[in-house]
């Protein structure tokens, strides 16, 4: 487990006591209703006084520190704004690091999220992980199908999977994704061998990764039974990064490729803008439920009203995060969801409608743009 | 809360317990539609197609193109009958079909089929052929010699999108020109080509076989390859993406006529804005906006508005929002599907964020609102709204100022609803012309086009004839063939 602490030195102008309460606060075994409001109205209360920004969203929406009485009515930051603003209580410059956004939607603007310090991000991260992937086990051998810290410096995923392969990662652990893609000679030959020792492997990864894994398998007439505790982590789905294929068929292939049992297959729903992850409890069955540990609540809403949807609607899902100190706690997404018992679906992205009828609408646009 | 049964599709020669059925389902303002579509195999619509080309060639390209305007007159005289069935169930059906508010949708509709009257009709023939006897038989011809215009044996119309109506567009351009028919609904709305197909054969069971319509889900490459293999034209709407996609799809040989998305936008220019003039012209424009929430490809998405009037163009923005929550009392948006509203609220989000970073932007109208007016205090290029009765208006100093902001969409412009003198009308013509625009409209008008407009700039029906001539050396050399030479 891994042992976060906050740094000696921190950018002027955060809190301490503020990142101190909260590291704490998601110590905890869990955490009621109250708690957590408490927590939530704290943070809005020093991001309204710190980053105007947000400030003057919230002022157009008419919300203040004095009105706002629970974390359901704190301002949703549409996750465009992280492209448009800048959304951080301490001057950019002085943070330790900032995630982006791959820019894979809107031509080459790229949303930004700031840290001033990592530690709630890596706090949050681990803790998180540990309770959903590692289920108790201390350390797995991982095999990573993604690009490591070092190639991308602003990627909010490269950086968990790196934490991930640091703080959980047992001896052999390595990354198979490099500058000339993945390198699944090297995969199939540690695939070979661990089905041979019988050491558990876990495989961690984007989405299209796992595609690009199974074409190469299957070209290679391969497949493989993965020792019992094997598992996989993807996320992000395809991002046209890969040929698309229902989510049902990619974990059937991914299940009887890798000889890994479906509910040992787990989905990672995470995003750029948040610093806390959710994860399935395997996928058996599809859609799986997501949910997130105690410092994250989510809800399902009418994306223009904004109002909060009763359990079974579709909707858009509204995430309040607290790991996001700096930025803005609480972000209105472009996923569609539903609430359910123990968490929620992702139905996938609301994004892109086309239009009814014969008016250009604006996806058509910008793919005439991009062409 | 009812639940309505309907049948969609038109198929002469078939029976019902032959075909596969589908249903589609609707629903609208707490009542549910069902429509059942027909599919049929690739080989019933290669026999159907058979049916139709044969039959139209005994039965429609018979007859005078005068006697064919006669039988849609009489097909869409029933449709404006208030008390006819067939009228009356489309004003049932449409509304929940389309979504659409039921009101909009029948005077909409009372609209756009008057312009398919017999006067219009001729109008709309007129407007192709100098001299439409052209269709019937051979014609004597500027140059010299005769010339004679046929239609296509078969063509096929993919139709798209839920605009109510717009089918009958090109099938209405089809049977003018004595073509065999066979058009596509759209999932959207499959009800109005196949309640006009039904009429038609009841008004005039001559031309019964002469058409038929069908349904597949877009993009089904078998039953679009068998189909497109029996036609000598096809007609396809919707966006590039499936028109390019059914592009791939049609022989070489066979003509390929695209109507893609288009984009359009209003100008109001300072001569419109003085304090009387700026109410009614924000009160019709908001009337464009709201015409099928702005699905129509002539829809405005953009308002340009002059500086230098009475009334400033920001405060036109404001007429512009009063007037949209006034017809939202009156014709309210139709509820949106999730995807449509997130759109919206996207759009409202990116423009709320511009008005941090753009001195004098801002955006009109509560976010729980169904329309939406953001203000530009400098004019940008033309872009799409979320349509949904959502509208930017940018301040403009001068309408020319216009031109070079929509250059970049030269390729997708079609309707401008324009608010100028005369003067200004003709010069600005001209540059929006060259612009390619093709289409300029008043205010207030831009959702219905007179009868017989040129569709994105084409002939409706030129587009769709093959011209054959005998040429004068042919009549001369003829002359000395015949039995009665000296």
């Amino acid at each position: 487990m891994a042992n976060v602490k906050v740094p000696e030195s921190l950018p002027q102008g955060l809190a301490t006591e503020l990142v101190e309460a909260l590291l704490a606060f998601m110590a905890q075994q869990d955490s009621t209703e109250d708690e957590f409001n408490l927590h939530a109205l704290r943070l809005f209360a020093h991001q309204f006084q710190h980053n105007t920004a947000f400030q003057r969203i919230c002022q157009l929406r008419g919300k203040t520190p004095r009105t706002v009485r629970s974390w359901r009515d704190i301002p949703a930051v549409t996750i465009n704004a992280f492209k448009e603003l800048s959304l951080s209580c301490v001057p950019p410059e002085d943070c330790e690091r900032v995630f982006m956004t791959s820019g894979t939607t809107r031509g080459d603007v790229r949303g930004r999220h700031y840290h001033p310090t990592l530690a709630v991000y890596d706090a949050s991260m681990t803790r998180n992980f540990s309770q959903r992937f590692m289920q108790g086990a201390d350390r797995i051998r991982m095999g990573i199908l993604f690009p490591d810290e070092v190639v991308m410096p602003n990627s909010s995923l490269a950086h968990y999977l790196a934490l991930a392969m640091r703080e959980f990662g047992a001896t052999g652990s390595d990354y198979f994704l490099g500058p000339q893609g993945l390198d699944s000679a090297r995969l199939s030959e540690v695939l070979a061998q661990v089905q041979q020792t019988g050491e558990p492997l876990a495989l961690l990864g984007a989405t299209y990764s796992f595609v690009h894994l199974m074409d190469e398998l299957q070209q290679r007439g391969q497949s493989f039974k993965l020792p019992k505790g094997s598992r996989v982590l993807d996320t992000g789905g395809f991002k046209g990064q890969s040929r698309e294929l229902p989510m049902e068929d990619f974990y059937a292939q991914l299940s009887s490729m890798l000889g890994i049992a479906r509910s040992q297959c787990l989905n990672m729903y995470g995003m750029t803008e948040l610093s806390t992850q959710f994860y399935d409890a395997g996928n058996a069955t599809l859609p799986s439920v997501k949910s997130g540990p105690h410092w994250i609540r989510s809800r399902v809403v009418d994306p223009l009203s904004g109002k909060e949807l009763a359990p079974g609607e579709r909707g858009i899902l509204v995430h309040c995060d607290l790991g996001n100190f700096n930025s803005v706690t609480t972000i209105l997404t472009e996923d569609v969801g539903v609430a359910v018992e123990g968490g929620f679906l992702l139905l996938g992205r609301a994004a892109g409608a086309q239009a009814k009828g014969c008016s250009l609408a604006v996806e058509d646009f910008l793919q005439a743009a991009r062409a | 809360m009812s639940t309505f049964k309907a049948v969609a599709g038109y198929l002469p020669g078939l029976k019902a317990e032959e075909l596969q059925w589908q249903t589609l389902n609707f629903s609208s303002r707490g009542d549910t539609l069902e429509v059942a579509v027909p599919v049929l195999s690739p080989a019933q619509l290669v026999a159907l197609a058979e049916r139709v080309r044969v039959a139209s060639r005994r039965a429609l390209k018979t007859m005078s193109v005068s006697q064919i305007i006669a039988v849609v007159d009489r097909v869409i005289a029933r449709l404006l009958d208030p008390g006819d069935p067939y009228r009356q169930e489309a004003e049932k059906l449409l509304p929940l079909v389309t979504g659409y508010d039921p009101e909009m949708v029948r005077l909409g509709f009372t609209g756009y089929l008057k312009t398919f009257r017999a006067p219009q009709l001729q109008r709309f023939v007129a407007e192709d052929f100098a001299n439409p006897k052209i269709l019937d038989e051979f014609q004597p011809i500027q140059k010299g010699g005769m010339a004679r215009a046929f239609g296509p044996e078969l063509m096929v119309h993919i139709w798209a999108g839920n605009v109510p109506g717009l089918p009958l567009w090109s099938l209405i351009s089809g049977l003018l020109v004595k073509a065999g028919n066979v058009g596509k609904v759209s999932s959207a709305e499959p009800l109005m080509a196949s309640l006009f197909a039904r009429l038609l054969a009841e008004v005039e069971p001559q031309l019964a076989d002469s058409l038929a319509v069908v349904w597949w889900k877009g993009g089904d490459a078998a039953r679009e390859q068998a189909l497109f293999g029996q036609a000598d034209l096809v007609a396809a709407y919707g966006g590039n993406d499936s028109l390019a996609q059914v592009r791939g799809r049609v022989p070489i040989t066979t003509r390929f006529l695209p109507y893609g998305h288009k984009l359009s936008f209003g100008m109001v220019g300072r001569a419109a804005l003085d304090a009387r003039r700026a109410v009614s012209t924000a009160r019709l424009a908001a009337y464009d906006v709201c015409r099928y929430d702005q699905q129509g490809c002539y829809s405005p998405q953009v308002f340009y508005v002059e500086r230098g009037g009475k009334v400033a163009p920001q405060e036109f923005a404001q007429y512009l929002a009063h007037e949209l929550a006034a017809l939202e009392h009156k014709y309210p948006r139709r509820i949106l599907p999730l995807e449509e509203a997130a759109g919206v609220a996207g759009w409202r989000q990116t423009q709320e964020l511009k008005t941090f970073s753009q001195t004098g932007a801002s955006l009109i109208g509560e976010a729980g609102a169904a329309w939406s007016v953001a203000y530009a205090d400098a004019a940008q290029p033309l872009a799409p709204c979320a349509l949904n009765r959502s509208i930017q208006v940018m301040a403009v100093d001068s309408l020319e100022d216009v031109v070079p902001q929509i250059a970049g969409q030269r390729a997708f412009l079609q309707t401008v609803g324009l608010a100028a003198a005369p003067k200004e009308l003709f010069r600005l013509a001209e540059a929006l012309g060259q612009a390619g625009v093709t289409r300029i409209s008043a205010i207030g008008a831009m959702t219905a086009p007179e009868a017989g407009w040129h569709h994105d700039g084409r002939f409706n029906l030129l587009d769709l004839v093959r011209l054959v001539e005998i040429e004068q050396s042919a009549e001369n050399a003829a002359e000395s063939f015949a039995p009665y030479q000296d």
